[in-house]
């Protein structure tokens, strides 16, 4: 499979992680409508192109990694320890 | 065996080998090892290094098999792997290709699908249907009656060209290996080695690998200075210590990151049995295949005594064969110029030479069971046994593609080049893929091509390998230092060719294993399918054994020609891995599934259980009569090892935060040794998980999962403190496998774990239900007992250090003997928790059932702040909640409905049973159902539809419990 | 007489095919060398057209054909951006069936397989529907349990399919092993007799020269750039070959579903992976029923041609990729060998994918979206091929009478917004 560059432990094959999926923001759970929580829990932006994406090393450090990929070549761009910047700023 | 003239082979009798010459240069047989083999159940010489058909060739055999639909004769065609009319069946292994395997001594080979015998074929009939079974014949009939279709489909299977597989052919996997090339060379031709060489040199390591037997590729039948060269090159191989030499091996495919797979296929004579699969993570690959010999498309092409002059050229000089007697030549290049001398120095006469580049052509080869005589532009008729033809070359692409190179036609060449300008960065291409030349020009190339391989590598090896600080953004392909410039690689030429694809007769077999004409092309083009892509699903084109490599380029000169348009306008297909066929055996490799079982295993195994797989464990289901280890539990106390169970370590300030966020329930108030029962909803309010927390210190607690949830509840923990809230102070150590469990259950429980344990107070008032307490068990420290009851009775659940379970299970059973204590299993337990209601997640509850259809309202604390699931369920709440879990018992308790048994109301689907069993305590049956709201009330008289189509009735109870819902006997 | 879904009769055309085809016909043809007509026209692009489908493979030609023939529009432009059946349609494993978990769902597949029962009669091109029995194993006693919930539902609702136990699994495929000794041992498993096997390159021909007979224009290697969208409602689509004027767009894409779908606006609860297949060297026939294990995640089946057609779950990451990977056939080569270890020398010829669009509760999502004239009959996930009739038909419907079948009810857009999603996670995910 493809390497992913894990924050820690450096390039490993994928089939070392468990793909979580696009990172989307988490609405406030008090205020938001049923309609924005089913779209946070359901909507995703599917592109071809660049992503932002969670993945974690299940097989491995145990740590969930932000990565940019391109999902039609599947080029990674950058990856950081997720939680450390938010995937936004990771991105940008 | 008779030593044999010189002129002549060994074996049994003279003439056995008529078409056997005279010892060659560059022979890859052995004269000294003589073999011999059954085909079609009679006996025939070999050498050793002969394959199959070369020696069945050099006993004048010519027909080797019958084609698909037309049942038409078939010979050599290419004489290397990819030739369609040299499949046959070795001993139990289907569609082996006669022409690459090796003869080994004692064979046994037989032509397939042929009946009575290859030489007299019953279906041949099919030649004479042939203006009936255009490609694609079968859309268009066979539709009425539709009843009938069953057997048109059996007829149609009668036909299917290929091996047979046995039902006892014995399993046997062969190990798989990795490896880590910095170069992967694929193709052991002059140009990979050359490249091989350099890469080596230049200090990479390299992994060449040669799809024949040997290395050499196109000079091994090249002529004296040809094999010179190959010696030369050979001996600089064999001299670098930093390349490994794969041969009779083949590059499958090139997956993302240059993941490449290679098929081993061990030694020349080795069955399917001996494939191993090689998997290649190379930093940088070097696609050096060579190039391909495309057949002619003209009338009788298909006949045996067609050749390609690759064909004829390996013949003579690897096998030392005579391919025929009398040849037609039709050549268009520098190599079939060569096969005529080739062929004359066999002693062949060559009867005429038509050369394509001066107007030359054939219009058609004619003859029953072989060439007889072959036909010219101007009505002349020869009169032969063997047709040459050298049309040109096909760019075997595959691994290109696969790293997203989109090759380019090339009108001028004739053939389909490499787009080199948009090569990625660890992909290169030499030799006679990437151009011409002559042999200098294309091992400097591949020199030069070799070395920028490995700077290349080097410079992936360099940027893989910088660490950067963890926690900071860094780029996949960095680098620091100075590197090494890019080495030149220079152009190659391009010759031209003349374009021959098809003659103009617009006949003859483009695809010879589906029997596809160009007449079929033609008329399925005319019929609308005329994209290169719908003609060859039309017509099955290119979906044959071979998977296009001779038919695909003719396929689409063809259909370009029909459509008016250009080759480069009409594209080709696409190629797909593996390039190469290989057995499931050896992508499947060993098995690697290991079965988790616990430290009480053994024993269980030695007393009698019965296995149950659940997951990944292997646990014991029971020990012969469920019912009577649940009795005994409800009497007495029994045992059970629960040791699947998951266990998640929980420490720090803020696990109650934690806690809280996890469970639907309250945490913040939990004091030390205290125990709670939580369940876990996803953030759509459906249930995850269930299990007890207990609290074992100020800043210490031991979580319990379901067995099944272990992994998964893990990751969700780490998940929401990694992502979500990294400031949260907690760490979160898995110890599911660290202790084994088990629990000790039954009103003489307490009685049995006095005996075994030191340091802990056990009276009711000192270790009251849902606590938890440490302490010493049949002498082993740190153990955790846990006061709960997932069945009903005063329960002690145990965790030891897995190293003593074994031990300490042994003693609860020695201890306990006069209490009556025998081991339970997982059936008497899922019968004494449906006597006490407990749900199972994952049986009693489904995909898409929330907290509060589950009966689990009184734990929802929807006032918290924010936990997983919580605005799903107060809509859940809000909105109605559909569908509750109820108890439920058949009118009649002697029936016991199957699980799954669909609750009716009105017709309509209203629920449906999720958990049933006879219960021993009640003497009647016993079950758990998900219904719709509105019939879950206590009392309610439900309909229950049995697999059978009887329908029972049944009343919903109280409570989920069946047995003391009021929980008393846990709580004394 | 085809009666539509929820009552409404309206008039049935039949094609006028300018060539029947039959086993008189191949005959008169073979002596005759005769050429057969094209099976559709190519036909020069209008500007404007009543209906436009995007997407050229089962669904939208199917719903093409059926707006044709049941409710007589024919003003339809069928685009494709490549050739007729490129996507899912193309590269499907081919297997029907109807054994599925909720009773709306059975009722949906189960209209589907009777439809293509007549197909070939209606199409007048032999689809080749194989209807030889699937089997879907079980492995452990929950999915056993699965099973017989999806048997129960089906027989409620009309459907064939029972649970069986090893000893006759083994009489309907003698090569399985079946013994305790396997590492999964089969412990049962979900019969249904209704499934198997179908030539899905000749229903999406058929379909295609149905519609064409009766004035559908179909356009292949003409790709969709853009959908005008004003005051909420569609105007048009601007496509590689020209910009059409129309006031009803369907969405019968796969793959590219969410692409459609955002240049009209409308979001998707749609995720798309890569799902990998791969057919072996033809053997002599041995596999009369197609086999699916949801523990090992594979099914096989056996064509009349001889080849193993061997398929799995999706990709472990979302990609639009359709290269494939290894690890995809070394654990399927494993699975299939724990299944029927004698196939160990049978060899993979080719291995390919295609992309599915996952949704979340492994439905559709049909009809209508908050963009009017803008339709979806997308997220297929890994089950599109067997629904493509089916979904025609409804599609059709909804198209030419605005309501939304009842039978595609449970499958609207809304449901995602309002929480009520359908329950068919069991029955999907492996077994196609």
């Amino acid at each position: 499979m493809i390497l992913l560059p894990c924050a820690w432990c450096g390039p490993r094959d994928a089939a070392e992680f468990h793909h979580v999926g696009e990172a989307v923001p988490r609405p406030d759970p008090r205020t938001a409508t049923p309609a924005q929580w089913r779209a946070y829990l359901y909507l995703r932006a599917n592109p071809c192109g660049w992503t932002v994406e969670t993945w974690y090393h299940r097989m491995g450090c145990r740590r969930y990694v932000t990565i940019e990929r391109h999902t039609e070549t599947n080029e990674i761009r950058t990856a950081t320890v997720a939680g450390a910047a938010g995937p936004a700023e990771a991105a940008g | 065996m008779s030593a044999g003239g010189a002129a002549r082979g060994g074996g049994p009798g003279p003439g056995a080998a008529p078409m056997r010459l005279s010892p060659q240069p560059g022979e890859v047989i052995d004269r000294s090892a003589e073999l011999s083999f059954r085909w079609n159940g009679r006996p025939y010489p070999a050498y050793q290094g002969d394959t199959i058909i070369s020696a069945l060739a050099a006993a004048g055999e010519r027909v080797f098999s019958r084609s698909l639909k037309y049942h038409r004769p078939r010979g050599l065609l290419t004489a290397c792997f990819h030739d369609p009319g040299c499949m046959v069946q070795v001993g139990d292994e289907p569609n082996v290709r006669g022409a690459h395997r090796l003869v080994s001594d004692g064979m046994t080979v037989s032509s397939q699908n042929t009946w009575p015998s290859l030489r007299l074929d019953a279906k041949g009939v099919n030649r004479l249907a042939g203006r009936f079974l255009t490609a694609g014949f079968y859309y268009k009939t066979f539709m009425r009656p539709r009843a009938l279709w069953p057997a048109y489909e059996a007829v149609l299977r009668r036909f299917v060209n290929a091996g047979s597989v046995s039902p006892d052919t014995a399993p046997g996997r062969q190990e798989k290996r990795y490896a880590h090339p910095d170069v992967l060379v694929t193709g052991g031709g002059p140009a990979g080695m050359a490249a091989a060489v350099a890469a080596a040199r230049a200090g990479a390591s390299v992994l060449l690998v040669e799809e024949e037997h040997r290395l050499g590729g196109h000079l091994r039948w090249g002529g004296e200075a040809d094999l010179a060269a190959l010696g030369e090159l050979a001996a600089r191989v064999a001299a670098e210590p930093g390349i490994e030499v794969l041969t009779n091996a083949v590059t499958l495919g090139r997956y993302d990151g240059n993941w490449i797979a290679v098929l081993d296929r061990g030694a020349g004579d080795a069955g399917a049995a001996a494939e191993r699969l090689v998997k290649a993570r190379a930093k940088t690959l070097v696609v050096a295949p060579g190039l391909i010999e495309r057949p002619y498309v003209f009338s009788g092409n298909d006949l045996p005594g067609v050749m390609l002059s690759t064909a004829v050229r390996r013949l003579i000089s690897l096998y030392a064969v005579k391919p025929g007697e009398r040849a037609v030549v039709l050549t268009a290049n520098a190599d079939g110029d060569a096969a005529v001398a080739d062929l004359k120095r066999a002693g062949v006469e060559v009867a005429a030479v038509q050369d394509a580049r001066l107007g030359g052509d054939v219009i058609a080869a004619h003859g029953r069971n072989g060439v007889r005589a072959v036909e010219l532009a101007d009505g002349t008729k020869i009169s032969c046994d063997l047709l040459v033809t050298a049309a040109g070359w096909t760019a075997p692409t595959a691994l290109l593609n696969a790293a997203g190179n989109r090759p380019v036609y090339c009108p001028r060449a004739a053939r389909f080049l490499p787009d080199m300008a948009s090569l990625p960065g660890d992909v290169l291409v030499t030799g006679g893929i990437a151009g011409d030349g002559g042999l200098a020009e294309l091992t400097q190339h591949a020199a030069a091509t070799g070395a920028e391989a490995a700077r290349r590598a080097g410079r992936i090896r360099r940027a893989r390998w910088l660490a950067g600080p963890a926690g900071t953004p860094r780029t996949a392909a960095a680098g620091h230092g100075a590197e090494p410039p890019p080495i030149p690689v220079p152009d190659l030429p391009v010759d031209p060719h003349p374009e021959l694809f098809a003659a103009r007769s617009n006949e003859g077999m483009v695809d010879f294993s589906e029997d596809v004409s160009a007449t079929d092309l033609l008329s399925a083009v005319a019929e609308g399918y005329d994209s290169v892509e719908l003609a060859k699903r039309y017509t099955t084109a290119t979906m044959g054994p071979l998977q296009g490599k001779l038919e695909t380029v003719n396929a689409v000169a063809i259909v370009a020609a029909a459509t008016g348009r250009s080759i480069a306008e009409t594209g080709t297909t696409t190629w797909r891995p593996p390039y190469a066929p290989v057995t499931l055996g050896a992508l499947a490799g060993q098995a690697h599934e290991p079965v988790r079982y616990s430290p009480m295993q053994p024993w269980h195994e030695a007393h009698g259980a019965v296995p149950l797989l659940a997951g990944a464990w292997i646990r014991p289901d029971g020990y012969g009569d469920p019912a009577a280890e649940a009795r005994n539990v409800r009497e007495r106390v029994g045992i059970i090892d629960v040791t699947p169970i998951g266990k998640l370590d929980l420490r720090g300030p803020d696990v109650p935060r934690l806690l809280n966020l996890l469970y639907v329930n309250k945490w913040s108030k939990l004091g030390i040794g205290r125990v709670r029962y939580g369940v876990m909803c996803a953030e759509d309010g459906v249930v995850l998980d269930d299990g007890v927390t207990g609290r074992l210190g100020e800043e210490h607690y031991l979580m319990s999962t379901t067995s099944s949830g272990a992994a998964t509840i893990w990751e969700w923990a780490e998940n929401w403190l990694q992502t979500e809230h990294p400031d949260w102070r907690v760490h979160v150590t898995p110890v599911t496998t660290a202790y084994a469990s088990m629990n000790v259950a039954g009103p003489r429980s307490r009685s049995l774990i006095e005996r075994v344990t030191e340091g802990v107070d056990l009276s009711n008032e000192a270790f009251p239900y849902m606590h938890v307490r440490t302490g010493r068990i049949a002498g082993v420290d740190d153990c955790v007992l846990w006061r709960i009851g997932f069945t009903g009775e005063l329960s002690y659940e145990l965790h030891v250090p897995a190293g003593f379970g074994l031990h300490v299970w042994q003693t609860l059973l020695e201890r306990g003997a006069d209490l009556g204590a025998a081991p339970f299993g997982v059936e008497a337990q899922r019968i004494l928790r449906l006597e006490k209601g407990h749900l199972i997640v994952g049986q009693d509850t489904d995909g898409l059932t929330k907290a509060f259809s589950a009966g689990l309202d009184w734990a929802i604390k929807l006032d918290k702040e924010d936990f997983a699931g919580q605005p799903e369920l107060a809509w859940q709440l809000a909105g109605g909640v559909g569908e509750r879990l109820v108890g439920v018992q058949p009118v009649d308790g002697s029936v016991l409905p199957a699980e799954a048994s669909q609750i009716i109301d009105g017709g309509r689907i209203a629920g449906r049973i999720t958990s049933s069993r006879m219960s021993p305590a009640l003497g009647r049956s016993i079950c758990l159902a998900l219904v719709d709201a509105r019939l879950a009330e206590p009392g309610t008289s439900l309909t229950i539809r049995l697999p059978s189509g009887q329908q029972v009735r049944a009343l919903v109870t109280p409570h989920l419990a069946h047995v003391d819902p009021d929980g008393g006997r846990m709580r004394v | 007489m085809q009666r539509s879904t929820n009552g409404h009769r309206p008039g049935r055309r039949r094609p006028g095919y300018p060539a029947r085809y039959s086993a008189f016909a191949l005959l008169r043809h073979g002596l005759t060398h005769q050429d057969w007509p094209p099976a559709w026209q190519p036909r020069p692009m209008k500007a404007s057209y009543d209906v436009v489908v995007i997407g050229g493979g089962v669904h939208g030609l199917a719903a093409a054909y059926y707006l044709a023939a049941n409710h007589g529009i024919t003003d339809v432009a069928v685009l494709d951006k490549g050739y007729l059946g490129s996507g899912g349609s193309g590269r499907n494993t081919a297997i029907l069936r109807s054994n599925y978990l909720t009773p709306e769902g059975v009722r949906f597949y189960d209209r589907s397989i009777k439809l293509y029962q007549r197909l070939a009669a209606e199409l007048d091109f032999n689809v080749m529907f194989s209807q030889r029995g699937h089997l879907t194993l079980a492995h452990s006693d929950a999915s056993l349990r699965t099973m017989r919930w999806r048997a129960e539902v089906n027989k409620i609702e009309g459907v064939s399919s029972e649970v069986i136990g090893p000893a006759e699994i083994k009489r309907l495929v003698p090569y399985l092993d079946v013994s305790a000794a396997a590492r999964y041992p089969v412990l049962g498993a979900l019969w249904h007799p209704p499934g198997g096997i179908i030539r899905h390159d000749a229903v999406v021909w058929g379909y295609a020269r149905g519609a064409a007979a009766l004035g559908v224009h179909l356009h292949q290697n003409t790709e969709v750039t853009g959908i005008d969208v004003a005051g909420g409602q569609v105007r048009g689509v601007r496509t590689s070959q020209g910009d059409i004027a129309t006031r009803t767009v369907l969405n019968a894409t796969a793959g590219w579903s969410t692409l459609i779908s955002d240049m009209a606006g409308v979001a998707l609860p749609i995720q798309t992976f890569p799902l990998q297949a791969a057919v072996t060297e033809p053997v002599r026939p041995f596999l009369g029923t197609v086999i699916v294990s949801g523990t090992l995640h594979v099914y096989v089946s056996q064509t009349d041609r001889g080849e193993l057609v061997f398929g799995a779950s999706v990709d472990p990451f979302t990609s639009y990729s359709m290269r494939g990977s290894l690890e995809f056939i070394e654990g399927l080569a494993g699975h299939v060998l724990e299944l029927m270890p004698s196939l160990t020398k049978v060899r993979v010829l080719r291995q390919w994918a295609g992309l599915c669009d996952m949704t979340p509760d492994f439905s559709p999502v049909m009809g209508r979206t908050p963009v009017d004239g803008f339709l979806t009959d997308v997220g297929w996930g890994t089950y599109g091929f067997k629904a493509g009739p089916v979904s025609g038909e409804a599609m059709a419907e909804c198209i030419a009478t605005g309501r939304t079948p009842d039978i595609i009810a449970a499958f609207g857009l809304g449901r995602f917004a309002d929480g009520t999603l359908v329950g068919e996670k069991g029955a999907a995910a492996v077994g196609h």
